[in-house]
């Protein structure tokens, strides 16, 4: 269970900060697509907790912890419906 | 020169993370209105953002080594955000200023406790060392650390890791581990309604990002090698700091 939602974690924090890195490089050097990559590398990182929290439901799941997968579940509801109502 | 400014408050907020379990809140928010001018809802919304990355940093290294001790995290992070809600829904009935006094007066205790038990620290690193105990005071605390967070702009690890480590039995650095790995989430429903605002100037977060994720790094390596009483130590230090700005912001201080 560890190793897939530390995976996961990786993914997301690495995706998020390359996207940093270049937004801020491209910045640098007054190139016109700096805030669109910044806006890309906050929406990666955005995207990081709800992944990880939906991976982890379905590892609690798989290994057969139903109350803990209730609790993270519920969790990543509550995220989720945020995150709409923040879209609107 | 700005760049490299920016680096380093958001080195020194991702290593804050990492070693304490903190959001780093009270270094970039303070860092970004009185250095670079920044409106306050632009510098919470790009600490916010810094908070999310410092936890999924720091949490990647210390989930792959078994560190953070999930069942906890999880039950906490889901009496955090009930707490949330509900500080959401009487945000307009609460006396902000009483809410202010009290926060500042119970971290004097946490932070005095937690300096005069530093001694006793253990520095084990492992889940599964220790036996949880006290679970509805750790519900309880993390549910007021949710509730007030809201409200007050602090609370979430301020409080949990002081909660695992005094009440539940876990040990410090697990402790800092764990609440790190939890706060991510709930900075994420913050941050996403500052986002909706329009209140989150990406370009403005994104070298602090690259800072927090260079420190949560160094961080997550130092952790290993500090002694637990030196991390409690520092930690009720700045709990107390974190008390004593709360007690100057409701005396009017900040204005």
């Amino acid at each position: 269970m560890n190793r897939v939602v530390s995976l996961t974690l990786w993914i997301g924090t690495v995706a998020g900060v390359a996207f940093c890195a270049a937004a801020a490089l491209a910045d640098a050097f007054g190139h016109p697509w700096a805030a669109r990559l910044a806006k890309l590398g906050v929406l990666a990182l955005f995207a990081t907790p709800p992944t990880r929290l939906a991976v982890l439901t379905v590892e609690f799941l798989a290994h057969g912890r139903r109350r803990l997968a209730l609790a993270s579940g519920t969790v990543l509801v509550v995220l989720l419906a945020t995150a709409v109502r923040a879209a609107w | 020169m700005t760049s490299l400014l920016l680096l380093a408050i958001g080195f020194s907020a991702g290593l804050l993370g990492a070693l304490m379990g903190l959001g780093g809140g009270i270094i970039v928010v303070p860092a970004l209105t009185q250095l670079f001018g920044v409106p306050f809802r632009a510098a919470v919304a790009a600490s916010l953002v810094t908070i999310v990355a410092s936890s999924s940093a720091s949490s990647a290294a210390y989930v792959g080594r078994d560190q953070v001790d999930l069942r906890v995290a999880v039950v906490l992070e889901l009496a955090t955000v009930a707490g949330a809600l509900f500080g959401s829904a009487v945000a307009g009935l609460l006396p902000v200023l009483a809410l202010k006094l009290l926060f500042a007066a119970l971290a004097f205790y946490v932070a005095a406790t937690l300096w005069l038990r530093r001694h006793a620290a253990s520095d084990s690193m492992q889940v599964g060392s220790y036996e949880v105990r006290r679970w509805g005071t750790g519900l309880g605390v993390a549910g007021l650390a949710g509730a007030v967070s809201g409200l007050l702009g602090v609370g979430g690890g301020a409080f949990k890791v002081p909660a695992m480590t005094l009440a539940m039995g876990l040990p410090f650095k697990v402790a800092a581990a764990t609440s790190n790995f939890a706060i991510g989430v709930t900075a994420a429903v913050s941050a996403y309604l500052y986002y909706g605002r329009g209140d989150l100037d990406p370009l403005l977060a994104a070298p602090v990002v690259i800072g927090v994720f260079v420190g949560a790094r160094a961080g997550t390596r130092a952790l290993a090698k500090l002694p637990a009483k030196r991390l409690q130590g520092t930690f009720a230090i700045l709990l107390l700091f974190i008390g004593v700005r709360m007690v100057w912001d409701a005396l009017g201080g900040g204005r």
